[in-house]
C-alpha cells in the first residue's frame, strides 16, 4: 500500500474516473466480451447489466472491453455497442489484427464512436497502416502495452514507452503524442509464467511513479497460461480472480480482468482490496476516497 | 563428443511449461490450440503462445538437443499471436534487419534474445511438420511414428543460445527498494530514486 511522490493524473473518461494516488479513486474493472468463436450477442446484453449493477453496487467502474477478431465481425459487434453502451459510458475495443484495426477505427469514426473508445492497444508491433488510421480517426484514450520482447523488466517496459527500444521507430509515447490522443492508460503487459510474469506487477510503482499515468495490466493472463493449474481445477478459477488484487495493492488502476461472466467474483474482491488500501493511505497520507469509493458505499 | 555425452542440465536450458521425454528421440511437438498427449516418448512437447519470447524458447530448447530433427505443430493457431504459423515463417524465412520474422502474421513477431547463427541452427537441425489445424490425435499419432521411424542421426554438438542466469543484484543503500529506481519508506511512501 503506497503513496507516490509524483502527481498523479486522475483522468475523466467519459463518466469513469480512473488513475490518482492509491485509495482515492476505486479501481476500474474491464471485463471482456466476444473472445472465443463468432460474437454471440444472446446473453451478452445481460453479462453486460449484471457486470453494471454490481458496479454501482461497490462502486468500481466497469468497462466493457469487445474482442473483434475479424473484418466480418466489425459492423455487428459496432452495432451492438451503439445499441447497448450508453453514450458517456467508455467502451474498449481489442483488436489483435493490424488489418481489422484499421477497418474499426474508420467504422468508429464513421458512426461517431471515438469520443468513447479507448483503443486496445498501441503496441511495438504497430504497422504504418495502423499509424495512419490512428492519424486520421484518433480515439479519445488509448492503453499502450509496455511489451519490450527483448527486456521484460520495470525497465525494458519504460524503455518501449520512451524510445521504443530499437523495435519501433519511436517510443509508444510519441506515438501516442503524433496521434492527438487525449488520454492514455499504461499496461504494464502481464506475460507468461517463465518470462519475468512478476515484472508486470512490480513495474506499476515504477510506472507510476515515473510518469504518473493511469496504470494496470491484465494479471489474470498469466492464470490463464499457469497450465500446472489444470491440476486443481477447484482452485484455477479462484486464482483467476484473485491474482488481480495484486494490480490495486502495488498501486495499479484499474485491471483487465477477462470474461465480463467473472464480474460477480472480480468486483467484490477488488472492492474488498480497495477498502483496505484506502484505510490505510487514508490514516497515513491523508488520502480521502472518492464518493463512489467502496469504502464509502459499505460503511 | 559421443553421441550420449550431453550434458543433461544444459538439454533444455530456458525453463517454462513443457513436458520431456526420452531425449536421444529426434521429434519435438508443439501443441497449439489443441490438449494433446503424444502416444509415444518423444523428446519434448508443449504449448506454443506467443509469436515472439515463445518462439525465442522454442529455438533455444530445440537447438540444444541435437538428438530432435522434427518439430511437428499441430492445433488450431493461436488468435492473434498466429504463434505457429510465425515460426514456419522465421523456419523459412529468417528475421529482417529490424528482427522482425519476415512474413510472419503474428502480431509482435520480433526474435531479441536470440542471436541469427541460432536461427541458423535451427533452420538447418530441424524440419518443421506443419499439422495446423490438425485436431485428429490419429493423424498426429501416425505422423509421429513416421518420424520416429526415421532413425535420423544426432545434428552433432548442443547449441546453447541462451544461459539463463541469475540477474545481478543492484547495489542500493535503501533494503526496502521495490526496484532501483524507486525507493519506499516504512510507510509506504514511494519516491524516485536520483
Amino acid at each position: 500500500m503506497f503513496s507516490f511522490t509524483k502527481k498523479q493524473e486522475v483522468l475523466q473518461i467519459g463518466n469513469i474516473s480512473i488513475g490518482g494516488q492509491p485509495g482515492r479513486v476505486p479501481t476500474v474493472l474491464i471485463g471482456g466480451l466476444f473472445f472465443s468463436g463468432k460474437p454471440d450477442f444472446s446473453d451478452a446484453k445481460e453479462d453486460i447489466n449484471k457486470m453494471i449493477s454490481i458496479s454501482e453496487n461497490t462502486g468500481n467502474p466497469a468497462i466493457c472491453d469487445f474482442f473483434i477478431k475479424k473484418t466480418e465481425y466489425i459492423d455487428d459487434i459496432l452495432s451492438f455497442i451503439s445499441s447497448t453502451i450508453p453514450e458517456k459510458q467508455p467502451f474498449s475495443i481489442d483488436v489483435t489484427d493490424p488489418n481489422v484495426k484499421v477497418s474499426v477505427l474508420s467504422k468508429l469514426d464513421e458512426i461517431g464512436l471515438l469520443n468513447q473508445t479507448i483503443y486496445n492497444s498501441i503496441h511495438v508491433g504497430i504497422t504504418e497502416g495502423e499509424l495512419d488510421a490512428l492519424k486520421q480517426h484518433c480515439p479519445n484514450t488509448a492503453i499502450l502495452v509496455a511489451f519490450n520482447p527483448k527486456d521484460t523488466s520495470p525497465d525494458g517496459k519504460i524503455e518501449v514507452l520512451e524510445t521504443g527500444a530499437h523495435v519501433t521507430k519511436q517510443g509508444l509515447f510519441s506515438i501516442a503524442k503524433e496521434c492527438n490522443i487525449k488520454n492514455i492508460l499504461v499496461d504494464t503487459a502481464a506475460l507468461a509464467p517463465g518470462q519475468n510474469s512478476g515484472g508486470s506487477i512490480a513495474a506499476l510503482p515504477v510506472i507510476k511513479e515515473e510518469y504518473g499515468l493511469p496504470t494496470g495490466c491484465a494479471i489474470h493472463n498469466v492464470v490463464e497460461k499457469s497450465t500446472w493449474l489444470n491440476n486443481f481445477s477447484d482452485a484455477k478459477g479462484i486464482v483467476d480472480v484473485a491474482s488481480n488484487i495484486n494490480i490495486p495493492l502495488y498501486g495499479g488502476d484499474f485491471a483487465i480482468f477477462g470474461s465480463v461472466k467473472h464480474a460477480n467474483k472480480v468486483f467484490p474482491i477488488i472492492a474488498w482490496q480497495d477498502i483496505l488500501i484506502s484505510e490505510y493511505v487514508d490514516q497515513y497520507f491523508g488520502v480521502k476516497p472518492s464518493e463512489t469509493h467502496p469504502r464509502r458505499m459499505f460503511y | 563428443m559421443k553421441k550420449n555425452e550431453i550434458i543433461k542440465d544444459n538439454l533444455y536450458p530456458w525453463g517454462g511449461d513443457f513436458t520431456t521425454g526420452n531425449y536421444q528421440n529426434n521429434v519435438a511437438l508443439i501443441a497449439l490450440n489443441i490438449n494433446y498427449i503424444p502416444h509415444y516418448d518423444i523428446a519434448i512437447y508443449g504449448k506454443l503462445k506467443t509469436e515472439n519470447i515463445g518462439i525465442e524458447k522454442i529455438i533455444a530448447n530445440v537447438i540444444s538437443n541435437p538428438f530432435i530433427r522434427f518439430i511437428i505443430i499441430c492445433g488450431g493457431d493461436i488468435r492473434g499471436h498466429r504463434s505457429g504459423t510465425s515460426l514456419i515463417c522465421l523456419h523459412k524465412n529468417g528475421i529482417d534487419d529490424n528482427n522482425r520474422i519476415i512474413d510472419a502474421p503474428g502480431a509482435i513477431p520480433y526474435i531479441e534474445n536470440i542471436n541469427k547463427k541460432a536461427i541458423t541452427r535451427f533452420q538447418q537441425q530441424i524440419e518443421i511438420i506443419d499439422l495446423i489445424d490438425v485436431v485428429d490425435e490419429e493423424v498426429i499419432n501416425e505422423s509421429i511414428k513416421k518420424l520416429i521411424d526415421n532413425k535420423t542421426e544426432s545434428f552433432g554438438k548442443p547449441f546453447i543460445a541462451i544461459q539463463m542466469v541469475k540477474e545481478s543484484k543492484q547495489s542500493i543503500d535503501d533494503t526496502r527498494a521495490l526496484h532501483s529506481k524507486i525507493k519506499i519508506n516504512y510507510l509506504g511512501k514511494i519516491e524516485k530514486r536520483m
